[in-house]
Formats: C-alpha cells, structure tokens, sequence
C-alpha cells in the first residue's frame, strides 16, 4: 500500500470536511488530488495535529481530518494525551506511517521503523479508537466511518516508501494565500466572520 | 497574584472578547485559572507543552475563536518553533499571557529563573512579536483590549508580560 493510491481512495469522500496536512510528500500528494478550499496544506512538522485539534474544538460541528506521517508525530507526541484529554469527536487522524524520513533522500529511518508503535502510544495516550492497517482494503474500512461518522479516531496507515511526490508539479500558492481562501471558506459555510479588527 | 487581580485579570479577558484560552499551569498567574473554568464564556484547553499549546490557539483562530495562550516565560522558549512556523508565518492573531519569571520586578526572582528573563525579551524581538509589560492592576483592561486590538490588526501573536504585582 502507498500513501497516494490511500488519497486517491479518500479524495471523493472529502464533502465539507476541513483538511490539515503536516509537512512531507503528503501535502504535495493531497494539494495534487484535492484543490480544496476547505485544505489547509500546513508546510511544517509537528503542528497539522495541534491545528487540526483546535479546529476541531473551534466548530464541533465540522468534521476534521488531519492528515499526518510518522516523523511529525514523533515531533509533537505530547499532542497525544492532550488530543485524548480533550477529546474532540469530530477529529480524525490518518498518520501514513512511511517509517522514514523521506525528505532526507536517504530514506533515514523513523522511530516506527525499529520499536515503535504509535497504535500502542496512541491507545496509551488514551485515544481508545486506535487501528494501524497495512493493506488497501483494510485501510477503507477503517477509513470509512472515520470520514463519515462522528468520533476521535486514530488511523495508523503503515504504507511503503514512494517517492511519487516529487514527479507532482508543486502549487505556488503561498501559505499566506492558503490561509485567506480556508478561512473565508469556513466564513462562507459557516456564515461568521473569523478575522476581527476594523478595515 | 492577590484573588482581586486574579479576578481583573480574567474579567479583562472577557471584556476583550478572548474565549478560547490554552494553558500550562505554571507558578505565578495560576489563580485566574480556576476562575476561568467558573465561567462557560471560556473555552479552555489544558495541554502538555506551550509548543502545542501555541498550535492548537492557531486551530482555534481560524475556526473563528477569538485565542490566547497562557504560559510561563520558559513557555516562549519551548514554543518559538511554533511561533515561528505557524502563528508568524501564517498571521494568526494570538494573546499571549506570559508569566514574566526572572524579570527585574519578578517578586520570586532567584538563580533558578533569572536567566530566563534576562533573555525573554531578546528573544521576542528577534521574533518580531510585540510585547508589554504589565506590573500592576492599574488600567488592566484598557491594556489587555489595546493588546487584543494589536493582535487583530497585526494578524500576529501579542504578548502581555506579567511581573510585579502579578508574581506576588
């Protein structure tokens, strides 16, 4: 299973979903196959969790997916008991569990590729709804419900290193830009402004 | 802090519009926290690092709450990464509430903390974020809305230093 043939599967379910990314390929793949108002591609390790989090708490009522990878985990694993602590039931978690630093070319390995588990952390931590997945199939199961229904899930997709990314034309669209169009589309469907201070 | 300034402290907060507050508990401001929790205009978030308390104010932002993050001055040392990388570099208006440890006026300032504040205000400046010092009661909610209205027009964190009065 690769990261990308999982977001192509994803894609479509994507409704008024509100989409976090970290750093790595993911945010490339994703931009790629969903232009979204509603994504907003985060450029950094360790923060699409705690965003994605604050979102989530922000409008309960909007379903939030965070799109994650091991090496940003590993970055901010404080965020797991205090995701589970808060506990909000319109978070959804997909760490792609690519066990390596891809973006060292090298192909470094991550923590998750010798004894980690970040299920077993993530359970630990107290997120009760906690899976890894290691097939397609299996990965739509547990994805399914995870984009459609209400609850604080944690997907573990273990996925083989691809490099897919770098052949994928780059957006120019600056994360200022990105930030602008994702917040006045939750103005828009939300109908309240987010940015407050006179003109 | 006295449980007078606590309650202006926190009364400020609302009258300025924050509704949504991260926190690390630390040694000096504490006490507002209990009256926070009292009143349900207040959305809080206890966490584990000020790092990720600093993100998770930013999810909140561009959800459309209005944030603050309240830390001990070793807060902004541990979250600079995401200060930096997310709250700077994406304009995401933020209070910070930072217990001034180590600073001149700090009333429990010892060799433990006063390293801490003799850099803090090297290390703001070098992130471009504005600062005030706060000392005392005095105007408090008049400083904390300028600060609110600082932040919105920035579309940046603002940091409001506690010292003084508030590390009694």
């Amino acid at each position: 299973m690769i990261r990308y043939e999982c977001f192509e599967w994803m894609a479509p379910l994507i409704d008024d979903h509100l989409v976090v990314t970290s750093l790595s390929g993911q945010r490339v793949e994703w931009g790629h196959l969903s232009n979204r108002e509603g994504n907003l591609l985060l450029g950094s390790m360790g923060n699409a969790l705690a965003v994605g989090c604050g979102l989530a708490m922000a409008l309960p009522h909007r379903r939030v997916v965070v799109l994650e990878s091991d090496g940003s985990i590993l970055l901010s694993l404080f965020n797991l008991p205090t995701v589970a602590n808060l506990g909000p039931q319109n978070l959804s978690v997909f760490v792609f569990d690519n066990q390596i630093y891809s973006g060292t070319r090298i192909s470094e390995p991550t923590a998750t590729a010798g004894k980690t588990d970040l299920e077993i952390i993530a359970r630990g931590a107290g997120i009760e709804d906690a899976v890894t997945v290691r097939d397609l199939e299996t990965f739509k199961k547990a994805a399914l419900p995870a984009l459609t229904g209400s609850g604080l899930n944690f997907i573990v997709a273990k996925v083989e290193e691809s490099r897919g990314h770098r052949k994928i034309q780059r957006t120019n669209m600056d994360l200022l830009e990105n930030k602008y169009r994702f917040v006045r589309y939750i103005e828009k469907t939300e109908g309240k402004p987010i940015f407050l201070g006179r003109g | 802090m006295e449980p007078e300034l606590a309650s202006k402290l926190v009364n400020g907060l609302k009258a300025a519009g924050i509704n949504f507050v991260t926190y690390l508990p630390e040694t000096r401001l504490s006490q507002i926290l209990p009256l926070m929790r009292q009143d349900e205009f207040f959305q809080l978030a206890p966490v584990a690092s000020e790092a990720e308390g600093v993100s998770i104010a930013a999810g909140a932002a561009l959800g459309g709450k209005q944030v603050a993050s309240y830390m001990e001055g070793t807060g902004v040392f541990v979250s600079t990464y995401n200060l930096l990388t997310i709250a700077e570099r994406f304009g995401i208006p933020m209070l910070l509430l930072v217990s001034y440890v180590g600073s001149a006026a700090d009333k429990r300032n010892s060799f433990l903390y006063v390293r801490r504040g003799t850099r803090m205000i090297p290390v703001l400046e070098a992130l471009g974020i504005e600062y005030q010092i706060v000392t005392d009661g005095e105007n408090l909610e008049t400083r904390i809305k300028d600060a609110v209205r600082m932040m919105h027009a920035l579309k940046l964190p603002v940091v409001l230093l506690f010292t003084g009065e508030f590390t009694v």
